[in-house]
C-alpha cells in the first residue's frame, strides 16, 4: 500500500489544495479590491463571501488550506490598510477635487471637525498643502501611511501567504498600532474644541465610526498565540 | 498538537487557546462586514444627511463652505482653479474675516452644527436673505 500511494498522493494532496486556495483566494482578492475603494466595497463584499466559502468547503473536503482566521486577519488588514490609506491620500493630494470636498470635509462637519475647520487653508511656508488643517493631523497622515500602513499591507499579503516574515511583520505593524491610537486620540483630545465642537456626532460619532479600524488589536493575540511553524521561513 | 483532542482545531491553534481563536475570529468578522458597508455608505450617506437629491453635490460643497467660513459668498468652484486662491482667503483673518473663531492655543470653531438635511434649510434662508436685501447680492 504505501508504494502505491506513497507521495505521489502526498503531492496530489498538495496541488489539489494549492488549487483550491487559489480558486478561493482569487475572489478575495477581486473582492477586497473592490472594498479597498471604500465606496464599491458592497460589490465587493459578495465576491469575498463567495470565495472564503470556496476555502470553507475545500477545507472541508479535506484540503489542507489557511485556517479561516488567518484569511480574515490578512483580508480585513488590506481592507483596514487601504481605507485609511485612501482617504488620507485624497486628503493630502487631491483636496480640492468635489468628492473629498464632500466626503472628506463633509465627513469631518458629521464626526471630526480637523476634517471640516479651515479645510484646505493648511500652508508650509509659501507652499499650500491643503487638506485637514487641525493640529498635528497632517503629520500623523503622513507617517502613519509610509510608516504604518504601507508595511502592514505588504506584511498581510505575506501573512496570507503563510509566510513567516508575514507574521512577524504583522505583529511589528500591529504594534505600531498601539501608538497609532494612542498617539492620535490623545493628539485629538488636546485639540478637542477644534475636533469636535459644534459638528453633528461629538466625540461618540467619531468612535460609533471609527471602532472598526481596531484590527491590531484582534490580530495581535491571534498572532502571538498561533503556532508558528505554520508559517514558513 | 498530533493528539486525537486537537485533531478538530484548526491549523495553528492550541486546545488552550481555541475559545480565544473563535472569539477573535467573530470580532474580525464583525469588524471586517461593519468596515465595508460603513465605507461603502458613507458617501450616499452624507449626501443625503447634508441635502441630496435636494440640493445636488456641488450645491452640497457649496453649502459646506458657506457654513465653514459663516460666510454667504464662499463658493464651491469645481474644478478648483489650479494655483488658485485659498478657498479661506481673506475669510480667515483680518478686517472682512467671516470665520467665528474663538482664537487661541486650542482655538474653537463657532460655526453652525450642521443637522439632518439642513444644508437644505440654510440654502433656502439664504435666498429669503438675498431676496428681502437685493444689494446684499456677491
Amino acid at each position: 500500500m504505501a508504494s502505491a500511494t506513497g507521495f505521489g498522493v502526498y503531492d496530489a494532496h498538495q496541488d489539489d489544495s494549492k488549487q483550491a486556495q487559489w480558486r478561493a483566494d482569487k475572489w478575495m482578492i477581486a473582492g477586497t479590491l473592490l472594498m479597498g475603494t471604500g465606496v464599491l466595497g458592497i460589490f465587493g463584499l459578495p465576491l469575498f463571501f463567495y470565495g472564503l466559502n470556496l476555502q470553507i468547503q475545500a477545507g472541508k473536503a479535506g484540503l489542507s488550506v489557511r485556517p479561516l482566521i488567518v484569511t480574515l486577519i490578512g483580508y480585513l488588514v488590506i481592507i483596514d490598510s487601504s481605507l485609511n490609506s485612501l482617504g488620507w491620500a485624497m486628503d493630502l493630494f487631491a483636496n480640492h477635487s468635489l468628492i473629498n470636498r464632500v466626503l472628506t470635509a463633509g465627513w469631518g462637519a458629521v464626526f471630526d471637525g480637523g476634517y471640516f475647520w479651515h479645510y484646505n487653508e493648511l500652508m508650509v511656508g509659501p507652499y499650500a498643502v491643503g487638506g485637514a488643517g487641525a493640529p498635528g493631523e497632517k503629520g500623523w497622515e503622513i507617517s502613519l501611511i509610509l510608516a504604518c500602513f504601507c508595511p502592514r499591507l505588504a506584511a498581510a499579503i505575506g501573512l496570507l501567504q503563510m509566510k513567516r516574515w508575514g507574521q512577524q511583520w504583522l505583529i511589528v505593524t500591529c504594534w505600531m498600532g498601539l501608538i497609532v491610537w494612542i498617539g492620535y486620540n490623545l493628539n485629538m483630545t488636546f485639540y478637542a474644541d477644534v475636533r469636535y465642537a459644534n459638528i453633528t456626532f461629538p466625540v461618540w460619532g467619531w468612535w460609533v465610526y471609527d471602532i472598526f479600524y481596531i484590527t491590531p488589536f484582534l490580530s495581535l493575540p491571534y498572532l502571538h498565540t498561533v503556532n508558528r511553524e505554520i508559517f514558513s521561513d | 498538537m498530533n493528539s486525537d483532542d486537537n485533531k478538530n482545531l484548526p491549523l495553528g491553534t492550541t486546545e488552550h487557546f481555541s475559545n480565544m481563536h473563535n472569539w477573535l475570529k467573530r470580532a474580525l468578522f464583525v469588524c471586517l462586514v461593519a468596515l465595508v458597508l460603513e465605507a461603502s455608505f458613507s458617501l450616499p450617506g452624507l449626501l443625503i444627511w447634508f441635502g441630496w437629491p435636494t440640493l445636488s453635490i456641488t450645491e452640497v460643497c457649496d453649502e459646506l463652505m458657506k457654513v465653514r467660513w459663516s460666510d454667504d459668498r464662499a463658493e464651491c468652484l469645481v474644478p478648483h482653479p489650479l494655483y488658485g486662491a485659498n478657498e479661506g482667503s481673506g475669510r480667515t483673518l483680518g478686517a472682512d474675516g467671516t470665520a467665528q473663531d474663538e482664537w487661541g492655543i486650542q482655538p474653537r470653531p463657532e460655526y453652525k452644527r450642521i443637522g439632518f438635511r439642513d444644508l437644505v434649510r440654510f440654502r433656502d434662508e439664504r435666498l429669503l436673505r438675498e431676496a428681502a436685501a437685493p444689494e446684499y447680492l456677491p
